[in-house]
Parts: C-alpha cells; structure tokens; sequence
C-alpha cells in the first residue's frame, strides 16, 4: 500500500494505493498525521486504487475524521469502488463520511 | 455447486480415541462463502470433525486443506498465519470472565497486530454494533444474559475480519427465541461480510435455518449430504430417525442386556 499526497488548489489530496489492511493501517494512520494536525485542513482521500478496506482500515479512517475534526479540519472520501462502498454500507459508515463519486467533486465542493 | 471455489478439503480422514473409531474416511469439500452445517447425534463425531478443521488435532491419517494447504502437515509458524484467517465460536461462548467485553473482543487484536489502542476500541465498537450489542463494553460476561454471551463470542470471532468461522454448537442450551436470533445473526454475518461458515449442531431447527448444505454423521462416516429440502426429504432411515427425535430406529442408544450380565460377572 502507498500514499501518494498532492495539491489542488487549497485542497490536499492523497491517492491510496493498495488494500486498507491490518498490515497497512498503521502505515495510512501514520502519514496523515501531520496534514490532519494542520488546522482547517481540506483533505481529499481517492479511493480508486483500494479494492478492500477491512475493519481495521474502516476504523483507522473513522480516526481520521474524528481527529480533523478535533482541529477544524475537513475529510472526504471520493472514488470508491463498490466493493469498499458496500463496506461503508454494511458497517453504517457511509452516513459519518463525506462520500464523493468523484475527486472533481469532492475538490470543487469545499466551501 | 460443483464449480465453486473450494475454501476446505477434508480428505480420508481417520481418527481414533483408544479402540474407538470416531472418524471413519472423512471426504469433504466446502467452498467459499457457503454455510455448511454438519449434524449428527452425540458421539458421532461432528466436534471431532470441527476440530480437524481447524487443526487443534492431528489425524491417524487422511488430510485437511484449508485453501489447497494441508494443515496436518505445516509449520507451527506457517499454521498461525492460516490460522488468522478463521474464527471460532465455541461452545457456552467461552469467554474470559475476568474481562469485560470489549477486553474479549480486543484480546485476539491486542496480541496478533499492531493497531494503536484507540483503533482497536473503535473495531471493537463496529463489531457490538453489527451482532447488536454497543454500548455494552464494559460489561463483564457474568453481567450479560446467555444470548448476549454468545452474540460477544461471535463479535470476538469476527474481529479479525476472518474468511472462515467455525461454530461448534452456537445454539445449545438457548431457548428458542435467542437460538432464533443467533441464527440470525449467523446468516446475517455469514452473507453481509462474504464468510464461510462451518456449523457443528444437533438442532435441527438451527440447522434447516442457516444452511445452504448439510451434512449427516453417524459412527464417523457421512451417511447423508445435501440442501435442507433434500434432507428434510430424505430415506435413510438413520437420517429420518435422527430428523424426527425418534428414540427407536436403526441409531441404537442401548447396548444389549446380555453383553451387560456378562460385563457384571466378568
């Protein structure tokens, strides 16, 4: 699994590479802590590349959100395929998350 | 049936306790994502089956592959990885109770990842909510009634997100209303979350509700296989005793007095 992290415009976004795994949700938790600790932060996460998120990786994202929160910040998921959407669905999850079809629109969306 | 992809192989499975045939050449296949449910009167060896699969014993002879591995034949070191992708109800819940439930839950997470506390706690919050029992945490065991013990044991089961749960008798000893919803539950799991799930009961009611497949054991040999309807409709007369209670028929439950008179005066 890798992140890969780049800007548009005021908004910062991170490409997932690879499954969201017991194996790799400390390596997810571990890169975005310093972007989630900047205040007012407007974070995208594109999901294209993710064929599975387990629990672990459900529960490191709800982290995530908790923590931008905690800050000020904004997450949003965008680009999920729908196999993972059905995760979302099955665990609740895709009621707390800002899910966008698109990176275009998840981006162009913060006001 | 036939074309699906096979998750467990049991093959010509043999094994004795002392001069007792408890299996008798085991074949069996059960393919991904199926709930299979092996029944069978008590003796017959349906728990010993359950334990081969999931490696706890060693057979005089025969074979079990968990996705095409033979387990009899690995490595401690490369049985533990396959052994993270199966989780075990066990009979009575067997929790610890000492622990509250989440701690039950955690254990197995707690020792076999490296996920941060707060992680964990959020896993384990997701769990209770999917077998319907959040905000039950920090319960201890003796706390919580029968059902809710199991439904904790089933939630600890699924925390690692297996592929396989193995159930050894889920529904014993529960009155029929929680048996029903831990049935529920089991089917819900077992489709919601794609798992492959082995099922080791002698309640029939539990076993029509959740299978896709049945098999029969009796005196360590399978002697019936097929979908609810087809065993419900069955003509062994094993199997029909067995489906209706009946206490007479071919499965005798009685030895015979004169073996008994002998064995006195011996």
């Amino acid at each position: 699994m890798q992140i890969a992290e780049r800007k548009s415009n005021d908004v910062t976004v991170f490409d997932v590479d690879g499954d969201i795994d017991i194996n790799s949700s400390p390596d997810v938790r571990k890169t975005f802590e310093k972007p989630i600790g900047e205040k007012t932060a407007k974070l995208v996460i594109n999901l294209s590349n993710v064929s599975y998120i387990d629990s672990s990786g459900l529960a490191t994202l709800v982290e995530l959100l908790k923590r931008a929160r905690s800050y000020g910040g904004k997450i949003r998921l965008s680009n999920l395929a729908a196999k993972v959407k059905s995760l979302f669905e099955i665990t609740k999850l895709e009621k707390l998350f800002d899910i966008y079809d698109t990176e275009e629109e998840a981006v162009s969306n913060f006001e | 049936m036939e074309n699906k992809e096979v998750i467990i192989e049991v093959k010509d499975l043999v094994k004795s306790f002392d001069d007792r045939k408890v299996l008798d050449g085991v074949n069996l296949k059960v393919h991904k994502g199926e709930t299979l449910v092996i029944m069978g009167g008590s003796g017959c060896g349906k728990s010993t089956l359950l334990r081969h699969m999931t490696g706890a014993y060693k057979p005089d002879s025969g074979s079990t592959f968990i996705k095409g591995k033979d387990i009899t034949k690995m490595k401690e070191s490369e049985f533990d990885n396959i052994r993270k992708i199966f989780g075990m109800v066990f009979q009575y819940s067997a929790l610890y109770d000492s622990m509250d439930v989440e701690e039950n839950i955690s254990l197995v997470l707690k020792e076999h990842t490296k996920l941060a506390k707060d992680i964990i706690s959020i896993m384990v919050k997701m769990k209770l909510e999917l077998v319907g029992l959040r905000g039950f945490e920090k319960f201890l065991p003796s706390q919580i009634s029968g059902g809710m013990r199991r439904r904790v044991g089933l939630a600890r089961a699924i925390a690692m997100d297996p592929e396989i749960v193995f159930y050894d008798e889920p529904t014993a000893g529960l009155d029929p209303i929680v048996a029903g919803v831990i049935d529920r539950l089991i089917l819900d799991l077992s489709k919601k979350l794609h798992i492959t799930s082995i099922v080791v009961t002698h309640d029939m009611r539990s076993a029509f509700t959740i299978a896709d497949r049945i098999i029969m054991l009796y005196e360590g040999k399978i002697i019936a296989e097929g979908t609810p309807d087809e065993i419900k409709s069955g003509k062994d007369p094993r199997l029909v005793q067995f489906v209706e209670g009946n206490p007479d028929g071919p499965i005798q439950f009685f030895q015979n007095s004169g073996e008994y008179l002998e064995e006195l005066t011996k």
